[in-house]
């Protein structure tokens, strides 16, 4: 089974479900997938604990398009990137509820 | 006090080179036609020829007796910092310096360089606009217009090494090759370094990267301060010494290309022993001579698809016809070129540093319609180019528009369907 899973949240919203560690063919499949996904993500990480999705969230940071991140604490530092034209705002939240109603302001 | 510093660097800009440029102008305005902010707006300002009025009036109140006359009798106007301001907007923000106006010029007026001209000028007076300064400071500070530090860059790397499950060497001593990512590629498509990386190792190329030259842009080349880009050109020509290279490849971006291989060589000393050249050539080179092989029609069955040629790399580069012999390998039966292409093909709007100032962001999807419309008319599916920059500009597009368009890297395209030698 795969490490996360992509479901439809409304138009223009899909959640990325994180269900556990990365492989390489899943980091791949996920780069893949940013290169041609413009709608906006609803980063789901409830499946699993901090440390195991840090350093991912980290270096996808640069690529995630407009997206809110729930269901781990996670110090801000990680998600703080050079300020650019090609960047997207990324926001973590503490619940679904307040990420999804940011997003849908975005 | 703006506009003298303006001055001074425009007569300095001013050689026989400029002066028999401008000599030559019938002002017949053939140039707006090719320009393609003034296609998609209609606004006569957007003129390449209107684009260095500035630096016209300042050549001609200097050097010329005619100019000098009006200028003393109030029948020209003098450039005032009011002039900056306006011209800042329109050399900045509706010019990707593409220099596709020097294609159709009957004078055969190069007006690429005499717009990076204004743009020097711009620069000394302090009238870059604020984004595209301030990616230039980064990039003076830290290495970086896009915040590729060395940690970051190491990091980056090490990342892509781990889950592309593929060989970068880094700072190699004796190899042949020094390769040269785009801070955009490092940054926003890092598949684009995997996909190098893995075409390189397929030919048995002896490379490296390095941790000095670590990034090849250079937005000293956008804001046209002199200064700025041959402070960033020597970041990267030390890196190639230090490491004694023969041969250094810019990787997937345009304006980096042009700096390094064309206008570093009037700027800086570069050893005559070192080449430089653009992956899209290399790709060809390994193709024609079998160092790779490719699944045939390995992208047959995904749609039409079309190439975009990139300003910097084909019409400026000369790599025409190797994207063409890729892609006939690639895509025999799907590949389509839209029109006009080649030399001849139109910018796609965020060149030149027009994609890093955010008040250009309509003017830059204004333009970009064009491309839309060009792809729209072939039906194409999918659009591949082989500069990273005009990937952002088009990613940037698709989404700004809701289109129904994939983008695609060149290199990326040939990684995929490279076929492995089984090892001996």
């Amino acid at each position: 089974m795969a490490s996360f899973e992509l479901l439809p949240v409304e138009k223009g919203i899909l959640r990325c479900r994180h269900t556990g560690e990365f492989t390489p063919e899943e980091v791949q499949s996920l780069a893949a997938f940013l290169q041609d996904y413009h709608g906006k993500l609803l980063i789901d990480l409830s499946g699993i604990k901090a440390e195991e999705c840090i350093g991912n969230i980290q270096q996808f940071r640069p690529m995630m398009p407009t997206a809110a991140i729930f269901g781990v604490p996670l110090d801000a530092v990680i998600l703080e990137i050079t300020e650019s034209y090609y960047i997207h705002p990324v926001q973590h939240f503490d619940n679904e509820e307040e990420a999804l109603a940011w997003l849908r302001e975005q | 006090m703006q506009t003298e510093s303006a001055i001074q660097t425009f007569i300095h800009e001013t050689g026989g080179w400029a002066a028999s440029q401008m000599e030559a102008c019938t002002r017949c305005g053939m140039c707006a036609q090719a320009c393609h902010f003034y296609q998609a707006t209609g606004t006569p300002e957007y003129a390449p020829v209107w684009k260095i009025e500035l630096l016209r009036r300042a050549y001609e109140q200097r050097f010329t007796l005619s100019g000098r006359f009006k200028a003393a009798l109030g029948l020209e106007k003098r450039v005032t910092d009011d002039d900056l301001l306006a011209w800042s907007k329109i050399v900045y923000e509706a010019c990707t310096v593409c220099n596709r106006c020097s294609m159709v010029c009957p004078m055969g007026i190069d007006l690429g360089p005499l717009i990076h001209d204004v743009r020097a000028g711009m620069a000394s007076a302090g009238m870059v606009p604020k984004d595209l300064a301030d990616a230039v400071q980064k990039q003076i500070d830290e290495g970086s217009p896009l915040g590729v530090t060395d940690d970051v860059f190491h990091s980056r790397l090490e990342w892509v090494t781990d889950e592309w499950e593929v060989d970068m060497p880094l700072d190699k001593q004796g190899a042949e090759t020094l390769v040269i990512f785009s801070s955009i590629e490092i940054m926003k498509f890092p598949t684009n370094l995997a996909a190098i990386a893995k075409i390189l190792n397929a030919a048995g190329e002896n490379w490296t990267l390095s941790s000095k030259a670590r990034e090849v842009v250079n937005f000293g080349f956008f804001d046209g301060s002199e200064e700025h880009t041959v402070l960033f050109l020597r970041r990267v020509i030390d890196g190639a010494k230090e490491l004694g290279v023969k041969r250094i490849v810019v990787t997937e971006c345009g304006h980096a290309y042009d700096a390094l291989r064309w206008t570093a060589y009037n700027l800086i000393d570069i050893p005559p022993e070192i080449e430089i050249t653009h992956i899209t050539g290399l790709m060809g080179e390994y193709l024609k001579t079998g160092r790779i092989k490719l699944k045939a029609g390995a992208f047959d069955g995904d749609g039409r698809l079309t190439f975009h040629d990139a300003c910097k790399i084909q019409r400026r580069g000369g790599h025409i016809e190797e994207p063409r012999q890729l892609l006939n390998v690639l895509a025999p039966n799907a590949f389509v070129e839209m029109t006009p292409n080649r030399e001849a093909g139109i910018c796609c709007g965020g060149g030149g540093g027009v994609i890093a100032i955010k008040e250009a962001d309509p003017l830059r999807f204004k333009a970009f319609e064009l491309k839309v419309e060009q792809a729209r008319q072939v039906h194409a599916d999918t659009v591949v180019m082989s500069c990273s920059n005009c990937r952002l500009q088009f990613t940037d597009g698709v989404e700004h528009f809701g289109l129904d368009l994939k983008v695609r890297g060149l290199a990326q395209m040939v990684a995929d369907a490279l076929i492995e030698e089984p090892a001996s």
